[in-house]
């Protein structure tokens, strides 16, 4: 009898275990699978899909999302998503030379074209991460402005109610939530800009256009790598340069190595972080880098 | 009556080539009319069953029909649009919009640019390797495949658009991707390129080569073209896009301007389509909306008018044939009037001879019936292929 009962029970929670997994593995199945271009459209994504998203961003770690090409894998796996998120502004350098389904696209920043800025007469360099690059063209860090931040999350919920219409209010409440968020931020770089609107500043890397455009900030940015010193040349350049804009900081998309950092404090010029989080980030989330972010430029001189 | 037909036989086979004219005579005389209606119901049924899943199409004023054999059957050669059209179907939240940009062919095959939704519109899997992923890869159809005896891996040149392009646009070798499952639907016929591919056959985009110093080579406008030193040393032959130039490749201008020859609307609900319809009453100059299975009824009805005129001429001509058959067969009789005594002698009634005659006749009437059922079966299980081939194509 005891022998009965034990095998009973034990094909009983087999069958349950079973159905578990099966259950799960429909929950994942059941899942919008989200592809998106860049960590901030990410973060818009799982923000606003919450738990009925799978959100993939397919840059490696470590890699500018920017200069990140997908190989036929990648495409592969892109082509097999529900939505595939873009951030727009020519930031998907690689998208006239892949196959992808239109209709399953979403370009986040089509809705403020009018407002791209463009970049005229760029150098092309050949340091950093991904090797020779260029920021001609279009400016794309376009998320830098949170007000088109706001827009570009607005666009990826239009995406994504478009593919599950019947979670609409849900994902229009998580939207609302979420340009609230960015609002706050937005609000604190305005007053922040206001703030510093006649202070000369100085970026490192051509990325920080719409920042600058929207807080007012005066910004003028050379073309360098936190972790890569500059040659000569650029140091001459940067020199004539504080002659017309007497900057007191740069700001780097990442924390400079020391002896860039101290070689530009003997300039008078000290080093700030703002980083654009293209990249998912080690610690915190968008929000709590952009918070860092405000943080680190309101501690400037 | 099993002698009879003995003899009929024995006698047909003697005069076999005789045999062979009555027999072909009396099969064509039966089997063309039926044919024709095989055909012609095989061509209605795929060409209404095609129009019919394509709901709305917008493309350039002008031949409405044109536009729709374009774009349902890659036939005939309508004007340019721009894909903005596209954009703007989109853009109304009451259809999704699929461009279509089919200008050229290759080796006989029309070479078609589409975007990835074209595939999972019209139910197009992969069978071998597999879908397009990069710019410069195409996808057969099966009977493409077929006809260019191509599979994944393979390269396909696409041609020169003409000997007088003094731009020098020079034919890019496409790298086959995959070969489409049959589906029996003019797909099977395409070479289904990317539209950005096509533009690049355009000339629209080009890669820049580096300025490296390659002797045995020659700068093109899709990078380094190699040389045919064989024929002519100055004179490009293929160029393609590879892992090492890709990156180079890029387009002048907004998409938005480059072109397509038609956009498939797919409305979201019968209001919307009508509100998309009703956008392009008053596009008088330059765009159309046309309903693809409404323009197609006309032509199906021209069709079987001239079907029907068919069927009187072949009734005519049957009747013709039929009267000299007659006539082939009473002056026989004259010419047979040695055999017909010989078989008096040897005993035969008339109603003998009678019978011998009349089963030769069975006898060949039943050997054309055999022979048209034959065709017919062919026809029918081909009528598909015919109708692709010799009218849709």
């Amino acid at each position: 009898m005891k022998l009965v009962r034990g095998l009973l029970s034990a094909a009983w929670l087999a069958l349950i275990s079973g159905f578990s997994c099966e259950a799960l593995a429909d929950l994942e199945d059941g899942k919008l699978k989200v592809f998106v271009s860049n960590y901030p459209l990410a973060y818009f994504a799982e923000r606003i899909g919450g738990h009925r998203v799978a959100v993939s961003l397919p840059v490696p770690a470590g890699e500018d999302p920017a200069f990140w090409r997908p190989d036929p894998e990648a495409i592969s796996r892109m082509q097999k998503a529900d939505l595939i998120a873009l951030n727009g502004a020519d930031y998907e350098k690689w998208l006239n030379r892949v196959s992808l389904p239109r209709l399953k696209q979403v370009d986040t920043s089509a809705g403020f074209k009018a407002a791209y800025i463009r970049i005229e007469n760029a150098v092309t360099h050949s340091h950093g991460p991904g090797g020779e690059h260029s920021h001609d063209g279009i400016a794309f860090t376009t998320w830098l402005d949170l007000a088109q931040a706001g827009k570009q999350a607005e666009a990826l919920a239009l995406g994504v109610i478009r593919k599950r219409p019947e979670l609409k209010a849900v994902f229009l409440e998580n939207l609302s939530g979420l340009q609230a968020d960015l609002k706050v931020l937005d609000d604190e770089l305005l007053k922040l800009g206001e703030a510093k609107k006649n202070q000369p500043l100085l970026g490192s890397h051509p990325v920080y256009q719409y920042l600058a455009r929207r807080y007012g900030l005066n910004l003028k940015s050379v073309h360098w790598e936190p972790n890569e010193m500059p040659p000569a040349a650029e140091w001459v350049a940067l020199d004539e340069t504080l002659i017309r804009h007497p900057a007191r900081t740069m700001i780097w998309e990442a924390q400079p190595s020391p002896e860039i950092a101290a070689r530009l404090k003997e300039k008078g010029v000290s080093s700030a972080v703002l980083d654009p989080c293209a990249q998912r980030p080690e610690q915190g989330d968008f929000l709590s880098v952009m918070q860092a972010n405000i943080a680190n430029l309101e501690s400037t001189p | 009556m099993r002698n009879d037909f003995y003899l009929a036989w024995r006698y047909l086979g003697f005069h076999k080539t005789r045999t062979l004219i009555i027999v072909t005579c009396l099969s064509l005389i039966a089997i063309l009319p039926v044919a024709l209606h095989f055909l012609l119901n095989e061509g209605n049924r795929q060409m209404t069953t095609r129009a019919a899943a394509t709901p709305l199409l917008i493309g350039a004023r002008g031949s409405a029909l044109d536009l729709t054999l374009n774009a349902l059957f890659f036939g005939a050669v309508s004007p340019s649009i721009t894909l903005v059209e596209a954009d703007k179907v989109t853009a109304t939240g009451w259809a999704d919009a699929l461009p279509i940009y089919s200008r050229l062919r290759v080796l006989g095959q029309p070479l078609v640019g589409v975007t990835l939704d074209y595939f999972d519109y019209r139910g197009l899997r992969v069978a071998q390797g597999q879908m397009l992923a990069m710019l410069g890869e195409c996808v057969l159809g099966a009977a493409a495949a077929e006809a260019l005896k191509l599979k994944p891996g393979d390269s396909l040149p696409t041609p020169p658009e003409s000997l007088f392009d003094l731009a020098g646009n020079y034919p890019l070798k496409l790298r086959v991707a995959g070969v489409l499952a049959r589906t029996h639907t003019p797909d099977d016929q395409a070479i289904f390129i990317d539209l950005q591919t096509a533009w690049v056959i355009d000339g629209i985009g080009h890669g820049h080569a580096e300025q490296k110093n390659l002797p045995e080579r020659s700068a093109g406008p899709f990078g380094f073209a190699e040389i045919n030193r064989a024929a002519d040393g100055k004179l490009p032959t293929y160029t393609e896009i590879t892992a090492d130039n890709i990156d180079s490749f890029h387009f002048h201008g907004d998409p938005g301007g480059f072109p397509i020859s038609a956009v498939i609307a797919l409305p979201h609900d019968r209001k919307s389509a009508t509100l998309l319809r009703g956008r392009y009453v008053d596009q008088g100059e330059k765009i159309q909306i046309v309903q693809p299975q409404e323009n197609l009824r006309g032509l199906l009805d021209n069709i079987f008018r001239v079907g029907a005129l068919f069927d009187g001429l072949l009734a005519v001509v049957g009747g013709v044939t039929s009267l000299a058959l007659g006539l082939v067969f009473a002056l026989s009789l004259r010419l047979r009037q040695g055999e017909i005594r010989t078989n008096t002698l040897l005993g035969c009634g008339r109603l003998m001879v009678a019978r011998l005659l009349a089963a030769e006749l069975v006898l060949l009437l039943l050997v054309s019936g055999g022979l048209c059922l034959v065709l017919l079966e062919a026809i029918r299980r081909y009528a598909g292929d015919i109708v692709r081939y010799a009218l849709i194509s």
